[in-house]
């Protein structure tokens, strides 16, 4: 008995790991194309900023309009310095570009975004690096695409340490 | 938006001036005085009402023809980008002026921009709150509240606000603009913060012209308020009481 719940839970496992890698390569769902940011960590933990970053920028934006904090976590200006467009992508006719972080990922979720008819789509310098990322990730290209597999597990909500669950 | 604070007018009337003379500059000898450096705020440090930064232009320096702080305003703010608007239409954060009087037939050429009301009319009429001033006395359009109805325009005596009609591309980080909603000078809000002078003023000086200084008002140690305070100066409209943080000397 114990042997048939222990071989019907690897069967289980298998499952789920092959679930995500039948949709992402060639698979019928689509998915947003993300480029990578500069630098190996956000100003949060990923899953924190996929779910609240709005509200982060909502309050630094009101702190920094009405009373002149400028600081650059949370600053839509600071976003922009690691997760820079690449060449010649553009957000404002709200279409998917390729290689607009913030655009494709709304686009996929279906989110009305606006923050880009004002604000500035790309920032003036990308040499520029966040002071919470370390200088050492330079060498991270901005085109480099994520792997569709690991990028489902991400929206699905997997984590990488979860159990072992997925791997790159 | 009603949490963000305003300067309390009634009270600063009450204290007067006096309060800030404490602040001001060190004699080192008779008449030599260090006079305090323009320090930028820590970023993370809300703006304060003790500063109220205003600009001093001198009208004898301020020649006919030059257009250097235009330039540079528009150049700084990314203005101009607009592709189907009419001349009349476009952006002007700051213009050049001139006059001549009727009977002497003095002439005098001079930047107008957003005079930075004590007591800004534009902030009276906004329905949303968007049109309001900072603590430390530069008057903002909020573009997140603006919903583009002109009434600060229409109130606004000096002219001083533009109205955005199309969507714009290629904005400056420091200046988001966007289709629907009314701007002005911002004073260089993004280069005051960080302790640096506003580009028209910056290019005034690049210019040789001298003729628009910038400051904080109330710290009497200031370069502006020793020439307020030592030659005469005045408001445009001063009828109007607005107490504004942009003055003239020599009109």
């Amino acid at each position: 008995m114990k042997r048939l719940l222990q071989l019907l839970s690897m069967a289980v496992l298998a499952l789920t790991l092959s679930a995500p890698a039948l949709a992402g390569e060639g698979g019928r769902t689509p998915l947003p194309s993300i480029p990578a940011a500069k630098g190996d960590q956000c100003v949060e933990d990923t899953a924190v900023m996929r779910r609240d970053h709005m509200k982060f920028l909502k309050h630094h934006r009101d702190a920094t309009m009405h009373q002149g904090i400028r600081t650059e976590k949370y600053s839509l200006k600071a976003c922009l310095e690691c997760h820079a467009p690449v060449e010649g992508a553009t957000a404002a006719n709200g279409k998917t570009e390729e290689g607009h972080f913030c655009v494709n990922c709304h686009v996929y979720a279906g989110v009305t975004l606006d923050c880009f008819e004002c604000h500035a789509t790309k920032p003036e310098t990308t040499a520029q690096f966040h002071p919470l990322v370390s200088p050492a990730s330079a060498a991270l290209k901005a085109t480099e695409r994520t792997d569709s597999t690991v990028l489902l597990n991400r929206l699905v909500g997997v984590s990488e340490n979860k159990a072992g669950v997925a791997h790159e | 938006m009603s949490d963000h604070k305003q300067p309390d007018l009634a009270r600063r009337e009450f204290l007067g001036r006096g309060a800030a003379a404490a602040a001001a500059g060190v004699v080192l000898a008779p008449g030599v005085m260090l006079y305090g450096v323009a320090q930028a705020k820590p970023a993370d440090e809300p703006v304060s009402s003790k500063v109220r930064w205003g600009m001093l232009v001198d009208t004898s320096k301020c020649s006919n023809g030059c257009n250097a702080c235009v330039d540079a305003c528009n150049k700084e703010h990314g203005l101009g980008n607009e592709t189907h608007s009419r001349d009349t239409q476009r952006t002007q954060y700051i213009r050049k002026v001139e006059l001549r009087h009727k009977f002497t037939g003095a002439t005098h050429s001079l930047p107008v921009m957003c005079q930075h009301c004590e007591t800004p009319p534009c902030v009276d009429v906004c329905p949303t709150g968007a049109s309001f001033k900072r603590a430390d006395g530069i008057v903002l359009v909020d573009r997140h509240i603006c919903i583009g109805c002109r009434y600060c325009m229409m109130a606004c005596p000096y002219k001083a606000r533009s109205f955005v009609h199309e969507a714009l591309t290629d904005q400056r980080p420091h200046t988001p603009r966007g289709k629907g909603c009314v701007e002005s000078c911002t004073m260089c809000v993004h280069r005051v913060d960080e302790g640096r002078q506003p580009a028209c003023v910056e290019a005034c000086a690049a210019d040789g012209s001298h003729a628009i200084i910038f400051g904080d008002l109330n710290d009497p140690s200031s370069e502006i308020a020793q020439r307020v305070k030592t030659y005469a100066s005045s408001e445009i409209r001063a009828d109007l009481g607005l107490n504004t943080g942009v003055r003239y000397q020599g009109l």
